[in-house]
């Protein structure tokens, strides 16, 4: 295993940052560029591939018929998948997800979920019977930091560009569609690392290595405010937790003028 | 339904459904101790979710691979039983118990001293034996409570507690109903109650920020409430060993006049 | 020593500068508990005595083994610990199978709590008893004084470890087992030899 020379990094980005510096020059609450390439594949109802600085995503929408839970008879779902493909780095595997993509998945599904950006009820078909379950998948090519952050945006844009199939005798006909799937609002994640009692925005791989505590959180171009997850065996304290409030809101601004 | 939900008041009369006050807890108790096998656990009721955790170790760490020559891995699992919500949950691990299971963990790292235990594993088994939400912060409050009885050396304990909203309301520890709500906001916060810094923070639900901070007050205020619990509960189980002690004196006394 | 102070983990012992014993840690220039037990402070140190917790090993420490294994110059003992412990051959004459059961002086102790062995003592028959590490220091008394009466009191030869494990042979080992667990329980209270003693005494007596 390489852990013995990223810990020589990590050592480094410590270091940098205690002097207000990052290892790619970067301001401490300034953000990677990004570059949004849409429907990336025909097949699904809406994709996209996103790279932010060196780390790269792709996302798929997939519109699936099938039964609504009996409790929301009138009301469609989202499901979220990861895969962190063994293709994206040395230490990602085949097999059962691990509780890294489980989260990663998750994270993103609640950003999404909780804003209410999508209305469950548009997705019904036939109460009681039939509803669209929009299957969202993301996978990692390539892990420069910040999976979570490259998911949402990739989700996002996917969502933007999701065409609903046309439906004809409730049986969807190949390559024709009905229109476009309806979001009321945009919602991305924002993710932190609070590395020697700094917090820095959008981090890359080599300062999650270093860092004691992740925080993500998802803000609404309306001032809302949708998930939090904090990782990580460090903690944070009300101030850090204000600091990235303020600045989630003012990267997601940024963000939403490239989708 | 939901048109039905639409017309709850959660919050009236500053009395909320189960007539709590929107800044009141469910009762709150928990024992340490009460495992013969494990090195230390703990018992934990909260409202009507009930709650056991365990802990082994620090012990060696296996597969060898997994070890860490620096630290302990804190190995946290967070089940509920098959029995413990309305519909029988499949026994297998959901996706939800995996992902609480690490932030969980991840919250005691911060107060383990796991640089004294390098090479080892401290394991952390968390069981619901049934729930009314807020599961994950009853979990990680009797888990700290099991790793002090445990005598695994901490920073702090950790103090746990939901915050949130529901019909508009910021209130204290939600109950499903509330949970349930169409405007419902659910934050599992824990902090070390030494410093107060967070240790574990999720949120889902539409919140501003002006609303955030008074759930934040609020909720460090329970965790400050439910820490006073936690360290009642420690001090009792110290306590409770000298009572024993003079009851079993007695118990010697007795036996051996009988004889005489 | 002061009165007795119940302190849970991340408990403030006090904000003075004083030597660190045992289960103490300092932040920010006070010295809080890093575990649930009791405070025994003076002039100089602050320490804390757990009410639970496992056997971390320390140089010249005598600890009762258990072995485990043999490699080709030594043996791998059990010694209660998170840790297994090495001991040479260069320290024992005959040859040991898995499960005989020894004496040892801790000689040193790695950074993560590996112990090497020696003065290694070869036990022939007797019984392993096992108590709480903490409570070790209450079963020898001030001076040998417990372990002065369990001896007298049972007849057992015994010899005890830091490492909360005994070895007992000949005598009563019941009643040994009895007095012990009666130690355990009442560990926190003074007196308590006088107590054993008496109730050594009237058992042998009945």
């Amino acid at each position: 295993m390489d852990n013995v020379t990223w810990d020589l990094k990590a050592d480094k980005a410590v270091k940098l940052i205690k002097e207000g510096k990052r290892v790619d020059d970067r301001a401490l609450d300034q953000y990677r560029a990004i570059e949004i390439k849409k429907n990336i594949s025909e097949n699904a109802e809406g994709s996209a591939l996103v790279k932010l600085g060196g780390t790269e995503v792709v996302v798929g929408v997939k519109m699936v018929l099938g039964e609504p839970y009996p409790d929301m008879p009138n009301e469609g779902t989202i499901s979220v998948g990861a895969e962190l493909l063994p293709l994206a780095s040395p230490v990602f595997e085949f097999g059962p997800p691990r509780p890294e993509s489980i989260e990663l998945a998750r994270v993103v599904d609640r950003a999404v979920r909780e804003s209410k950006a999508l209305d469950f009820k548009d997705l019904c078909i036939e109460e009681g019977e039939k509803v669209w379950i929009v299957f969202i998948d993301l996978y990692a090519l390539n892990d420069d930091g910040n999976l979570f952050d490259a998911c949402s945006i990739a989700t996002l844009s996917s969502l933007l560009e999701t065409r609903i199939p046309k439906l004809e005798d409730g049986e969807i006909i190949k390559d024709e569609y009905s229109g476009k799937l309806k979001l009321s609002r945009k919602p991305l994640l924002c993710t932190f690392s609070k590395i020697a009692g700094k917090i820095v925005v959008d981090p890359v791989l080599i300062e999650e290595k270093a860092h004691d505590a992740r925080f993500s959180l998802a803000t609404t171009e309306d001032n809302y405010m949708c998930a939090f997850q904090k990782g990580g065996s460090g903690s944070l304290t009300e101030s850090e937790i204000d600091q990235c409030i303020d600045t989630a809101f003012k990267c997601a601004k940024q963000i939403r003028k490239q989708l | 339904m939901a048109k039905k939900e639409e017309k709850i008041e959660y919050v009236k009369n500053g009395k909320r459904l189960d007539g709590r006050k929107v800044d009141e807890s469910r009762s709150l108790k928990i024992e340490a101790g009460i495992l013969n096998r494990a090195d230390g656990s703990a018992y934990l009721e909260w409202g009507q979710n009930k709650v056991i955790a365990a802990v082994y170790g620090p012990r060696e760490a296996l597969p060898k691979h997994i070890q860490n020559p620096y630290k302990a891995l804190v190995n946290y699992q967070y089940r509920m039983a098959t029995f413990s919500v309305p519909d029988r949950k499949n026994p297998r691990p959901a996706r939800r118990e995996i992902e609480i299971s690490k932030v969980c963990g991840e919250a005691l790292e911060k107060v383990i001293f796991v640089e004294k235990f390098p090479n080892t594993t401290i394991d952390i088994f968390v069981e619901i034996l049934d729930s009314n939400a807020g599961t994950r912060v009853a979990g990680l409050t009797a888990a700290s409570i099991a790793l002090a009885d445990a005598g695994i050396p901490m920073r702090d304990l950790v103090a746990a507690i939901g915050v949130g909203k529901a019909g508009g309301e910021i209130i204290l520890d939600l109950n499903k109903e509330e949970e349930d709500a169409p405007d419902a906001v659910d934050i599992p916060l824990a902090i070390m109650p030494r410093t107060e810094e967070i240790v574990l923070l999720q949120m889902d639900g539409l919140l501003t920020k002006e609303e955030w901070k008074k759930a934040l007050k609020l909720g460090l205020k329970g965790c400050r409430q439910v820490y006073e619990i936690q360290r009642a509960t420690l001090r009792k189980q110290y306590e409770a060993a000298e009572k024993e002690a003079k009851v079993g004196e007695k118990g010697e006394r007795e036996k051996g006049e009988k004889v005489k | 020593m002061s009165e007795k102070k119940i302190v849970v983990p991340g408990e403030l012992i006090t904000g003075e500068r004083k030597r660190l014993g045992s289960h103490v840690f300092v932040e920010n220039g006070k010295v809080y508990s890093d575990s649930l037990g009791l405070v025994y402070t003076d002039k100089d140190v602050a320490s804390v005595v757990p009410l639970h917790g496992k056997y971390i090993p320390r140089r010249s420490d005598l600890v009762i083994g258990v072995i485990v294994s043999e490699t080709y110059s030594g043996y791998i003992v059990d010694i209660n610990s998170i840790y297994r412990s090495y001991v040479s051959k260069e320290y024992i004459r005959e040859n040991l199978s898995r499960g005989a059961i020894i004496s040892a002086k801790v000689r040193d102790v790695n950074e993560i709590n590996e112990a090497e062995l020696e003065d290694v003592r070869v036990f022939y028959g007797g019984e392993l008893l096992s108590t709480s590490p903490v409570k070790i220091p209450r079963i020898i008394g001030k001076n040998g004084s417990m372990l002065n009466e369990l001896k007298s009191g049972t007849a057992c030869s015994i010899v005890v470890g830091r490492n909360g494990w005994i070895w007992a042979k000949g005598g009563n080992v019941s009643l040994l087992v009895e007095a012990i667990e009666l130690i355990e329980r009442e560990a926190h209270l003074s007196n308590l030899t006088n107590k054993v003693g008496e109730f050594l005494r009237k058992k042998v007596s009945k």
